[in-house]
């Protein structure tokens, strides 16, 4: 079971759409943000974050939980601001009465900012003079807990399968559908992190170890597997993993 | 019965979808959602600024290139580099925000190495930048993990069959590079002449270095 952000090896999807030159050569310089609404989604959505009525888990859990029909047909940036929209008014930072008022003014063009003067910024507004130092120390998610991690390098493993989220139905969890119920082997252990199935859903942070577990692409893909040599790496918090006997 | 908490994460039903009431127009959405925030000073415009200024300009492809050329021509600091990458690339002053945790993979003649993220679109912000649309798209999450072999034609490369591909799909705040081979004939060049060679492609595996004429 899983959501339609959990999309990888499903079958479907056609060519990638690369962006070429002239000489049909692979463009090495695309603009960082293809058109300034791009831009400015990406930014607010980053500064509303930095208000801390939310974590990444929890804006990442927002965005997989829009209605199927309209993840699908929104672009990636129009999913951000969805799910940002949704946030925000869950979190009580806007109201619908407010939401409502603005987009009419914008739809009918009397939309206003009003001067820098009037406005009163909140005590939590991240400010300009800020964005470098915050950036630069970003959200680490390795906790300094004393816990040991119960698997060892070269350990099989076999993960969860159907609903790795045990508290939450239908909840976050980064175990993706494709590697549910499938034997790899420890590859490393790297430290305990913050588990997003709990943290997603304010359940608290509850780090835990991660490891990098490795999969044969057989394993994976059976006979579909277009060179069994191949293999595939996912980063795997302890509860998606349970020991598979030799 | 289950005794699971049965917030089951759809959360919008309690409102009735908020984001439906948004324009269809998306400039007009953002125009909304960032007039409303401006005006109940919860975000600030020179932040914005300041955040698109930055990734536009200052944090990008060429900081990765940098800390690959630096591995090509420095065997300590490639050692340095594929032990603790976070470390390493923080010697060069690159840090922070969607690289908190990184680890450089090496690219061999027996391994080649590719970068996705099935779930959403993580990626090494402070060395890469902002994901290019591609890599963010529904066919290269959906078909790299299944298929990297075809992607990677569709990338104009083709790969031995014994040369093992590994992919590596970022599904925790693991942040990961490819270190790429050093192109062939480079043996007298110097750092910042190797840099130009290393293309953002080369560092997620869909690409490799530029060769020299």
């Amino acid at each position: 079971m899983s959501r339609l952000h959990d999309m990888g090896g499903r079958f479907g999807d056609g060519p990638i759409s690369i962006p070429r030159d002239n000489d049909n050569e692979i463009t090495k310089s695309e603009p960082t943000f293809k058109y300034e609404w791009h831009a400015k989604a990406w930014a607010i959505t980053l500064a509303a974050g930095a208000l801390g009525e939310w974590n990444l888990d929890v804006s990442r859990h927002y965005r997989e939980c829009l209605p199927p029909k309209d993840y699908i047909n929104f672009s990636y940036y129009e999913k951000w601001l969805a799910a940002l929209t949704n946030l925000l008014i869950d979190k009580k930072l806007i109201s619908l009465t407010e939401l409502k008022e603005y987009v009419s003014a914008a739809e009918n063009g009397t939309i206003k900012k009003i001067s820098d003067n009037n406005i009163k910024l909140d005590q939590r507004t991240w400010l300009a003079k800020d964005v470098q130092k915050t950036l630069g120390w970003g959200g680490p998610s390795i906790r300094e807990i004393n816990i040991s991690p119960v698997f060892n390098i070269g350990d099989k493993v076999i993960t969860q399968n159907y609903s790795p989220n045990k508290d939450v139905n239908g909840g976050h969890t980064r175990l993706p559908k494709y590697a549910m119920g499938r034997v790899g082997v420890i590859h490393s252990y790297k430290n305990n992190h913050v588990f997003p199935d709990k943290n997603a859903h304010g359940l608290g942070e509850n780090p835990l170890p991660l490891y990098t577990v490795e999969f044969k692409s057989s394993e994976l893909w059976g006979e579909l597997a277009e060179n069994q040599n191949d293999s595939i790496l996912l980063d795997l918090w302890e509860p998606y993993l349970n020991r598979f006997p030799n | 019965m289950s005794e699971k908490k049965n917030f089951s994460g759809d959360y919008h039903h309690q409102h009735d979808h908020a984001h439906s009431h948004l324009p269809s127009d998306p400039e007009l959405r953002v125009k909304a959602l960032e007039t409303l925030l401006l005006n109940k000073g919860l975000i600030d415009s020179e932040t914005l600024d300041e955040l698109i200024d930055t990734y536009e300009n200052r944090i990008g492809p060429k900081n990765g290139a940098k800390v690959v050329a630096k591995a090509w021509v420095d065997p300590e600091y490639k050692k340095r580099l594929l032990n603790d990458a976070t470390s390493a690339i923080r010697e060069l002053s690159y840090q922070g925000r969607q690289g908190e945790n990184m680890v450089v993979v090496e690219n061999t003649p027996e391994t080649h190495n590719v970068i996705v993220c099935t779930l959403c679109s993580c990626y090494p912000w402070p060395v890469l930048g902002i994901p290019p649309t591609w890599y963010k798209s529904d066919e290269y999450r959906s078909r790299t993990v299944r298929e990297p072999r075809k992607v990677l034609l569709e990338f104009g490369l083709s790969l031995n069959p014994k040369v093992q591909i590994k992919v590596w799909d970022s599904t925790a705040e693991i942040r990961y590079l490819v270190l790429p081979m050093r192109p062939k004939g480079t043996e007298n060049m110097d750092e910042s002449g190797l840099a130009k060679l290393v293309t953002r492609n080369s560092m997620i595996g869909t690409g490799l270095p530029k060769e020299i004429k």
